[in-house]
């Protein structure tokens, strides 16, 4: 089952709510108490979302919601929305119904769930808060398929829930745009294989079809109204019309209509080829293909039957089934994937005596066909889809960590990113580099130019320095001087003075004339001057000399100097120590 | 493309496919990253392809869809993906019986999929253009047989990196191929058409089956041993030479100068790369021979209709998949790089061609006399 749980900025995400359809207790849901140990969920979340219908990503939604607490918005596509409820809906009825479960979610409580719902339409930015931001990508896959990107400040994740990067017959392959996020988490059951072709698996089907009608027998193919019947209905119309072929092929009622008004509602979550048929036609009038009628099911000869629903678990597909079954010459193609509990899982796990109701069993003699049509990334889409979104650190769920580490060797040396496995329950930190944006002022920005040198590249990034000001919620560097004017203080100025007592029987200006030509001897290279109002300067150091109050022979040497920046604080000691060496006193006295 | 290209693509490709509901009794197509130039079975289930450009290349271990080997509950298994069982990188390009430098891999067990390199052997020793041959042999301790010119050909201990056995000839001729007949006895086959015998159990000289008349200065020959290791009688081994104008010729290791049968193929010569031409006995066939390199095809024969007269010979079968579904836009057209037959199931091979497709096939035997 699909569910992670992202903290990104502050906010906490929950990504898709799925069931395990494995597990007949409380192990089917997911483990909710990492998120509070009791009670309701809405404090904890920030917002759900879900990226699309398929039970394993959406299963436990109304559980999570109606029966743990959560009332804060669930975000899924307008496709997902309208599709999710039914599937719940029929899920349900299996569970309670016929399993006769008790700790699960009620038709109410799937309405519930469904009012908190937040349609998202595909490239459309949606604020969840102020800080929190949303938008769905197409992700192929099933109709409604979304990956979805999640941004908070200047970090962002994508989570892809199912994808595939090549298109079929009705839907395309998934697309996002060059986003970079912190972290791109992708599902990776399929990350170890490399999938046999679209067409391999087509022709499977129809050498099947085709085999069973040659021999007069009746093919029963149990779909859910919306996605892979309608890509098989056109296949078989394709394939009738090359073949000249005369077996009859029915679609049962109620599909054609549903069918046709999901793809009326959505027809932009289709591909292209769909969309051009289907504004030539209406998609589901086919030459080959009939709406059927239950008296059909008991016609001599070859047919083909598409029948709802999908497991076989009620309705007009079990009841043809049941007509069918006892004929080795029929057979049951099954298409996906089937719920414990149902007839058609079942079958697919091999039994051919099925205890039906009023406690007569069933002989299952035909043809039982598992076919896996459905649409996932294998590890050259995963690689694909990194390419496309260049994220800085991959992350990947629901693959064998141990069968996995050649694909996160490829990925870290191909594009030099971090790669992380997390197992089920395990936490993930990642350090994220995120950019703040500063403006910088022109005048700063003159300022440096004015100083020459070569010009920043980001191999060789120039030291700069300023005053970071923040304010309200922006941040901006300046020169110090112009900070000092917008907050209003004025700028200080350090002076440094080191007292030096010299015994020198002279006058003050004769002593100050010797330190002068002595300095000016011994520091060539130097700026030393020797001003008129008796003071020496040695660069931006000043050198006075007056005699002590007690003993006019004790000389005090006042030097001072500014606090400019470290350097100039540093070139002032080296020239005192060059000029005065180790010990002022002695130096000056030998001169003396 | 155009949108018109794009349709006429569509129904070629469509056609074969509603063709290939007769003709295949199993088809599987795959695409992998990169093409390659090896396909070699690491058991009766796995196999190992590898690429081949000048910098980093991948090397997969795939276990082949389980559906294949399905029998009873074919209906049953969905699985029709290959499974990546292990991978790993090396810089060199791999042609497991072309590189200058040998280097031994060791496939992880189960604790990890990682495919890393335990060591090598030195095979550089005066090495033409070419590279080297291989050929691996699986006693109690493995070995491998390799070598560039027929003068030098060593056998290695792989363990320790001790020649056991080295091949002398008198002239240096440039192999084509090594292979074990059986479990001391190899063939040598160079590109002019010699095969060397050799017994590696003895220090007599080997013995040399001239190359096949009428083949001029720039014709190449590649050769198959039928029969590996199980082959107990060398006496029933037999021998087919394939020459670059199509030219084969059919002897046993009984009387190794002469020839049991001919037959000319109809190779299509168009640009060949002599490292993508392969021929290969069927191991579960008798009689059968595949034939690949020339194009985008691998073309199918019986020999057992050939006779001692050079006539012209129809393939039983040809896999045209490569070519069908090649979507090459420069417009050099895809030719296969690699074959092999499974080792227990009579008519499945596998492919592999220059555009990085993969097939597993499995062909129906439609003539009355045949394979």
């Amino acid at each position: 089952r699909s569910c992670i749980l992202v903290s990104i900025g502050g906010k906490n995400i929950m990504l898709d709510c799925g069931m395990h359809m494995g597990y007949n207790d409380d192990r089917r849901f997911p483990d909710f108490s990492y998120i509070t140990q009791n009670g309701r969920l809405t404090d904890f979340l920030d917002c759900v979302i879900i990226s699309h219908f398929h039970l394993d990503h959406c299963g436990a939604l109304p559980f999570m919601s109606e029966m743990v607490g959560y009332d804060g918005p669930i975000y899924m596509t307008h496709p997902t929305k309208a599709i999710c409820p039914i599937l719940l809906e029929d899920f349900r009825k299996i569970t309670v119904d016929k399993k006769g479960e008790t700790n699960f979610f009620t038709s109410q409580m799937i309405k519930d769930c469904m009012k908190k719902v937040v349609p998202l339409n595909l490239h459309q930015t949606v604020q969840v808060d102020d800080e929190l931001e949303i938008k769905a990508y197409y992700a192929g896959h099933v109709l409604g398929a979304a990956m979805v990107h999640i941004k908070v400040g200047s970090e962002s994740v994508v989570y892809t829930g199912d994808y595939n990067m090549t298109p079929d017959r009705h839907l395309g392959a998934a697309w996002i745009d060059k986003c970079r996020p912190d972290i791109l988490i992708s599902e990776s059951t399929y990350a170890t294989t490399i999938r046999d072709s679209k067409r391999c698996r087509e022709r499977d089907f129809l050498k099947k079809v085709h085999e069973s009608i040659e021999r007069g027998g009746k093919v029963l193919i149990p779909v859910f109204a919306l996605g892979r019947a309608q890509e098989l209905c056109i296949l078989l119309e394709t394939f009738w019309e090359r073949m000249n072929l005369k077996a009859p092929i029915y679609f049962s009622t109620g599909l054609t209509e549903k069918a046709n008004h999901y793809y009326k509602l959505f027809i932009t979550w289709t591909n292209q080829k769909i969309r051009k048929t289907f504004v030539q036609r209406n998609m589901f009038e086919f030459k080959h293909i009939k709406a059927f009628d239950r008296s059909y099911a008991d016609n001599p000869g070859p047919m083909v039957v598409f029948a709802t629903p999908g497991m076989l678990h009620a309705g007009q597909s079990l009841q043809i089934f049941k007509k069918w079954a006892g004929n080795e010459k029929n057979m049951v193609i099954m298409p996906g994937y089937c719920v414990q509990g149902t007839i058609g899982h079942k079958i697919l796990n091999g039994q051919r005596k099925l205890e039906m109701e009023g406690r007569s069993t069933l002989d299952v003699k035909l043809q039982v066909e598992y076919m896996s049509f459905s649409a996932h990334a294998d590890a050259k889409g995963i690689m694909q889809l990194i390419r496309m979104a260049e994220p800085r650190n991959m992350l990947l769920v629901h693959g064998e960590a141990v069968k996995m580490e050649f694909l996160k060797g490829k990925i870290e040396q191909e594009f030099s990113i971090d790669c992380y496995m997390p197992a089920n329950g395990e936490t993930v930190t990642v350090t994220t580099n995120p950019s703040v944006p500063v403006d910088i002022s022109l005048n700063l920005l003159k300022r440096e130019m004015a100083l020459g040198g070569p010009l920043p590249d980001p191999k060789k990034p120039r030291t700069m320095h300023g005053t970071l000001i923040m304010k309200e919620n922006s941040l901006k560097l300046v020169s110090s001087e112009q900070a000092l004017k917008e907050l209003g203080l004025n700028e200080h100025q350090l002076r440094f003075t080191c007292r030096v007592q010299l015994q020198d029987p002279h006058s003050d200006t004769d002593t100050l004339h010797r330190i002068y030509t002595h300095l000016k001897s011994v520091l060539k290279g130097y700026t030393i001057q020797h001003l008129p109002d008796g003071t020496v300067m040695v660069e931006s150091i000043v050198i006075k000399v007056s005699s002590s109050t007690e003993d006019p022979n004790t000389k005090v040497l006042l030097l001072s100097w500014s606090y400019q920046k470290v350097n100039k604080e540093a070139t002032s000691s080296k020239i005192l120590q060059q000029g005065t060496d180790s010990s002022p006193n002695h130096y000056l006295r030998k001169c003396l | 493309r155009t949108d018109m290209e794009e349709t006429e693509f569509d129904d070629i490709l469509d056609d074969w496919f509603i063709e290939s509901l007769k003709t295949y009794k199993d088809l599987h197509v795959y695409q992998l990253e990169h093409p390659t130039q090896v396909i070699e079975w690491t058991s009766g289930k796995t196999v190992c392809v590898a690429g081949f450009t000048s910098s980093k290349n991948e090397i997969l271990e795939l276990r082949l869809p389980l559906k294949l080997f399905a029998d009873e509950n074919k209906g049953l298994c969905a699985e029709r993906d290959f499974k990546v069982v292990h991978g790993g990188f090396t810089d060199a390009p791999v042609r497991f019986s072309n590189c200058l430098n040998l280097q031994v891999w060791d496939l992880g067990g189960d604790d990890s999929d990682v495919i890393r390199r335990t060591g090598s052997v030195d095979g550089s020793r005066g090495v033409s253009e070419g590279g080297s041959r291989i050929a691996a042999r699986l006693s109690s301790q493995p070995q491998v047989l390799h070598g560039a010119e027929s003068a030098g050909v060593r056998l290695t201990q792989l363990t320790s990196g001790q020649t056991v056995y080295t091949l002398e000839t008198d002239s240096a001729d440039p192999l084509s191929s090594l292979h074990f007949v059986s479990d001391a006895v190899f063939l040598a086959g160079c590109s002019n058409g010699k095969v060397y015998i050799a017994d590696t159990r003895t220090s007599a000289a080997p013995q040399l089956s001239p190359p096949p008349p009428s083949s001029g200065e720039s014709v190449l020959w590649w050769t198959d041993a039928s029969a590996g290791p199980s082959c107990l009688d060398p006496s029933s081994c037999r021998i087919v030479r394939l020459s670059s104008c199509g030219q084969t010729v059919i002897s046993d290791l009984r009387n190794p100068g002469g020839a049991v049968s001919r037959a000319q193929l109809d190779v299509q010569t168009r640009r060949c790369n002599a490292d993508d031409v392969r021929v290969s006995w069927a191991p579960a066939l008798d009689d059968c021979i595949a034939v690949s390199g020339f194009s985008g095809a691998v073309q199918i024969y019986s020999s057992s209709v050939w006779t001692t007269e050079l006539q012209e010979a129809q393939p039983l079968f040809e896999h045209r998949g490569h070519a069908v579904s090649s979507q090459s836009d420069d417009g050099v057209p895809v030719f296969v790089t690699s074959h092999v037959w499974h080792p227990e199931r009579p008519r499945t091979l596998l492919s592999a061609a220059s555009d990085g497709s993969v097939h597993v096939w499995d062909w129906v035997d439609q003539s009355a006399a045949g394979c």
